[in-house]
């Protein structure tokens, strides 16, 4: 059985956005530094000890798995590692982005930021 | 070179099981970074992903080491878990080992190289010797150990090198105490000058210490000790103020000394410093704060801080120079000859961080001897643990095994062993601590049996913890590393298809090399305490030249119960004449020195018919002492006759020389009725020769009888101010004893009996030292045979076992019981045989470093080495007994079996 998503937290920021780049569909690690850089208009740059360090991380904590199979038919390079947002993950993340909402609404509401 | 082969190099920064598991990934991550800035011609982000990959290597590279590292730690202590037995008994063991060298570390840092709890020690001078101590009347020839009163006011006044100067009695003495509105108890204290605690640069936790100009005027203060004021008055802050009477002194409490400071003597914590001023009131009947005639009274250590820029040589030759002119000043009368003897004199100043000491010198040696021997049993202690773990290590070759054929690395798998090995160390080593706290303790017990004045608390500074962690890491690599070595060495493949459980031939073969390394290492351990422990019982039953039983010794002090000297000797005279008439006293007499008392007296001497020929025939040792002295002792007269009550002041001058005397400046002649002259200053003694006696120990258990001459205390050479009686008593000695005290006490109940014990009981305190060095060593002995023991029936039963086979096969054949004991004696005997004989070499060589302690015998002495290798073979041979036994007694069947 899983532990409680809610002891994971706060995330580190990179683990954050790997869960984010894993969430629509499964990456190998350089397709995850690409769309963390893609979405963040190049303002979070991953290194790669930093992406693999947190890779192992999730492995072990159960957040993300290694796909045995490269699903992408196309591609011709066997020599990827391709990984998915476990169930787990995603509640995890879930959490994470729950609780970041919150902190948003609470600074909206003392008019620390402006409102949408 | 290319970049991608750079970040490859950088990536053996990342533990190996990282790397292997992702550094190919990585490389092309970066690689992929590097061509699309590349392609996107951007210079700047080209630098960022460099800058990134260096990033990596300092902050993402330790964080997966510390991972590796915490992982194996769980599993290490998984592991121990899972086999509480031999967790316990490796951390037992360690503990004791680590133990043991923290205590023997930390007592031998904090006797001679720990610095003084000062103001920056390491700016203190001394003018005297660090190691001298007492009180020496007279004069004294070359490096002066310990300086007068009128010397130090001469330096302090005149020194201009010193920023500050201060004097502190030498010794550190028991008083008779009474603290305001209670009974008389004992406290330990010390005379110093004003300026003491000024010059150390203490300052006090509660009230003041003493005015500075406080030298020139007698002044009724007194300053206390923080363990004192904790101990006699709760910490209370209303003991300023509060009085304590010291013989005919009564001083007032002004201040409490930090915790911690125990002043200028390592190894002694006083419980208050008086006022050096008092010294007429405190020590009454004796004038040291002058002096007078030839006699100089050297009680002092001498301290000072180098003015700033000066430079010890520079201090140590303006300090010199006015010693010297004090010494011309004060020898201005005597003759010219006389007055270049006494000139003979230097001052010698000499850094004095440490502060002076009174075991240093003592204890120096021997506690280096006893740290070395302590080492070894860690060491045989280790070579134990490794063979257990090697054993362990064949128990989880399968575990091991499968790794390996996982992936595991053998790096990985001896890193994740040693992780264990120090995971249990360090279990160890804190333990070791608790030990370490409770052996010193015990220590510092055994050394106040000889000098009940030390003392010295557990302290875990840097230097003690750093030795600790440092003993402990050695002993994880050291017994760590082989067995993780050896036990990875193995084939996965072999392993794995290996049904039994047994130890391969390359794992044995270790294990019985450690066996005779400990085996050696434990010979030159039970040599030593075979060595100690025969020289105990040589002092114990050295020829004296007297009867040491039954020899009853009391010190009586007439000088400070107001005699003049007159009516001293009559004094003496008349307590003789009671004692000898208490039940159960055969004889009884008196001497000026007494027996192994600590006191001396010696002076230049002209012999009649003696032509001296070098320095070290000029003078001889002497003692007073009364009528009948030889014979109460028990010394014996080889020539002429005893002192006799005949031998008045009136009478013409004799004395009795004793056979070293004789031989030395007599030789071959009769010295009966020849004249000895002392000579001191310008007063000449002659004395005639009536009588030679036997020789004597009278003062040293070591070493050669000096020449010494007695002569009448009715014909004194020097004043005395007290003397010691010998009494002989038969049967029960106790009730002599009180009876003895109490005739001194219905004499005059003024006169001090400073001490009154049996020699035995004395020379028992005269041979602690040589106790404590002879049952640590033996206690060190009885644990390597213990270790080596364990040890030697560990890797028997483990051979066995592998061996089952074919000892059932041999049974089955027809073997018998006895045959199989023998073939596996018959192997064990090689082992044995080659440990014997690398410990008898260095139980040889490592003699030569304790011959200083050593009485009686020499250092390769054949019955301590035969002795020892004889039990060593004895616990050996029961040791690999118990398992040959065993194995004899195998069923063949179920033997056969098992393979």
């Amino acid at each position: 059985m899983n532990p409680d998503p809610e002891s994971f937290l706060p995330l580190q920021p990179a683990v954050f956005h790997i869960l984010i780049a894993l969430a629509d569909r499964d990456r190998h690690g350089y397709s995850i530094m690409q769309d963390v850089a893609a979405r963040t208009d190049g303002k979070v740059q991953l290194s790669p000890g930093t992406l693999y360090s947190s890779i192992r991380r999730m492995l072990e904590q159960g957040l993300i798995q290694e796909l045995s199979v490269s699903p992408d038919p196309t591609s011709t390079d066997e020599r990827r590692r391709y990984y998915r947002l476990t169930k787990f993950g995603r509640r995890v993340a879930a959490a994470e982005a729950e609780r970041l909402n919150s902190l948003l609404s609470q600074a909206r509401a003392t008019g620390l930021v402006a409102g949408m | 070179m290319q970049p991608t082969a750079i970040y490859r190099a950088l990536l053996w920064c990342y533990p190996a099981e990282f790397r292997e598991e992702y550094g190919r990934e990585m490389a092309i991550a970066f690689a992929e970074q590097l061509t699309e800035a590349r392609q996107a011609r951007n210079r700047s982000r080209e630098a960022f992903v460099w800058l990134h990959a260096a990033a990596d290597i300092v902050t993402v590279a330790p964080k997966e080491h510390c991972h590796v590292i915490l992982h194996d730690i769980r599993y290490a202590l998984r592991a121990m878990a899972s086999q509480p037995a031999f967790t316990a008994v490796a951390i037992l063991s360690l503990a004791l080992g680590i133990g043991a060298n923290t205590a023997l570390f930390s007592l031998w840092n904090g006797v001679l190289r720990v610095w003084l709890p000062v103001r920056a020690p390491e700016q203190l001078v001394m003018l005297t010797d660090p190691d001298a101590s007492g009180v020496s009347i007279g004069s004294q020839n070359g490096q002066r150990s310990l300086l007068t009163y009128a010397e130090f006011e001469q330096l302090r006044d005149h020194a201009p090198a010193f920023s500050g100067l201060m004097a502190s009695q030498s010794s550190l003495d028991r008083w008779q105490v009474r603290v305001q509105g209670s009974e008389s108890e004992q406290a330990h204290g010390r005379l110093v000058t004003a300026r003491y605690f000024d010059v150390l640069g203490v300052t006090p936790v509660l009230g003041r210490t003493f005015d500075a100009s406080g030298d020139h005027t007698e002044s009724g203060h007194i300053v206390i000790s923080y363990p004192y004021w904790q101990r006699r008055f709760g910490g209370r802050a209303d003991v300023l103020g509060k009085t304590i009477t010291i013989r005919k002194a009564t001083l007032s409490i002004i201040g409490v000394t930090p915790p911690g400071f125990y002043g200028e003597t390592s190894g002694q914590q006083p419980d208050f410093w008086a006022p050096l001023r008092m010294q007429p009131h405190l020590i009454p009947g004796r004038d040291w704060l002058h002096d007078t005639g030839h006699d100089k009274v050297m009680w002092l250590h001498v301290f000072g801080r180098l003015r700033p820029g000066v430079q010890l040589a520079q201090a140590q030759s303006m300090a010199h120079s006015v010693f010297k002119s004090g010494l011309e000043t004060y020898y201005g009368t005597v003759s010219d000859q006389r007055r270049r003897e006494f000139l003979n004199q230097s001052l010698l100043v000499r850094p004095a961080a440490g502060g002076a000491s009174q075991v240093r010198r003592s204890f120096s040696n021997p506690l280096q001897m006893l740290l070395g021997a302590v080492g070894v049993v860690l060491l045989i202690a280790c070579a134990n643990l490794a063979n257990l773990l090697l054993a362990r290590g064949t128990a989880r070759r399968r575990e091991i095994a499968l790794r390996l054929s996982l992936g595991a690395t053998r790096s990985r798998l001896v890193r994740q062993l040693l992780t264990e090995s120090l995971v249990l160390a360090a279990a160890g080593g804190v333990a070791g601590l608790a030990a370490a706290y409770a052996f010193q303790r015990g220590l510092v017990w055994m050394i106040r049996q000889s000098d009940s004045n030390f003392q010295m608390r557990f302290q875990l500074d840097f230097a003690v913890l750093a030795f600790s962690v440092l003993a402990t890491v050695t002993a994880a690599i050291l017994f760590g590393l082989l067995p993780a070595w050896a036990v990875t060495k193995a084939d996965a493949g072999e392993s794995l298809k290996e049904r039994s459980q047994s130890a391969p031939a390359g794992q044995l073969r270790w294990g019985r090399l450690l066996v005779v390394v400990q085996l050696a290492l434990s010979v030159p351990l039970l040599v030593g305490a075979g060595l100690l422990l025969r020289t105990l019982y040589n002092l114990r039953n050295a020829d004296l030249g007297y009867a040491r039983e039954q020899l009853i010794v009391v010190r009586v002090d007439a000088q400070s119960a107001g005699y003049d000297m007159p009516r001293r000797e009559p004094l003496f005279r008349e307590l003789q004449e009671k004692m000898r008439r208490i039940h159960g006293v055969l004889a009884s007499s008196y001497s000026e020195n007494g027996l192994f008392s600590g006191r001396d007296s010696g002076d230049e001497i002209e012999v009649e018919g003696y032509t001296r020929t070098g320095k070290n025939d000029q003078g001889s040792r002497w003692d007073q002492v009364g009528p009948g002295y030889f014979s109460t002792v028990g010394v014996p007269i080889l020539h002429g006759r005893e002192i006799v009550e005949s031998d008045s002041a009136g009478a013409p001058y004799v004395c009795v020389i004793n056979e070293a005397f004789a031989k030395r400046f007599f030789a071959g002649r009769n010295p009966i009725g020849k004249r000895i002259t002392t000579v001191y200053g310008d007063k000449r003694t002659t004395h005639y020769v009536a009588g030679v006696a036997a020789n004597a120990r009278t003062h040293q258990l070591r070493g050669e009888v000096p020449p010494r001459y007695f002569v009448p205390l009715t014909q004194p050479l020097a004043e005395f101010d007290g003397v010691v009686f010998s009494i002989r008593a038969a049967g029960d000695v106790a009730p002599v004893l009180s009876a003895v005290q109490k005739a001194v006490r219905l004499q005059d109940a003024a006169l001090p009996v400073l001490s009154a014990q049996l020699l035995e009981e004395r020379l028992a305190t005269r041979m602690a030292q040589d106790r404590i060095m002879a049952t640590l060593a033996l206690a060190f002995g009885i644990v390597a045979l213990v270790l080596v023991a364990i040890g030697l029936y560990g890797v028997l039963a483990y051979s066995i076992a592998r061996r089952q086979s074919e000892i059932g096969i041999r049974i089955a054949l027809g073997a018998y019981p006895g045959r199989v004991v023998r073939m596996i004696l018959a192997e064990t005997s090689t082992l044995i045989l080659g440990g014997l004989m690398i410990g008898g070499f260095l139980a040889i060589a490592a003699s030569r470093l304790i011959t200083s302690q050593l009485y009686g015998l020499a250092p390769h002495d054949p019955l301590s080495l035969s002795a020892a290798l004889a039990i060593v073979v004895t616990v050996a041979v029961a040791a690999s007994y118990l398992p040959a036994r065993r194995a004899s007694r195998l069923d063949p069947m179920s033997a056969l079996r098992q393979d």
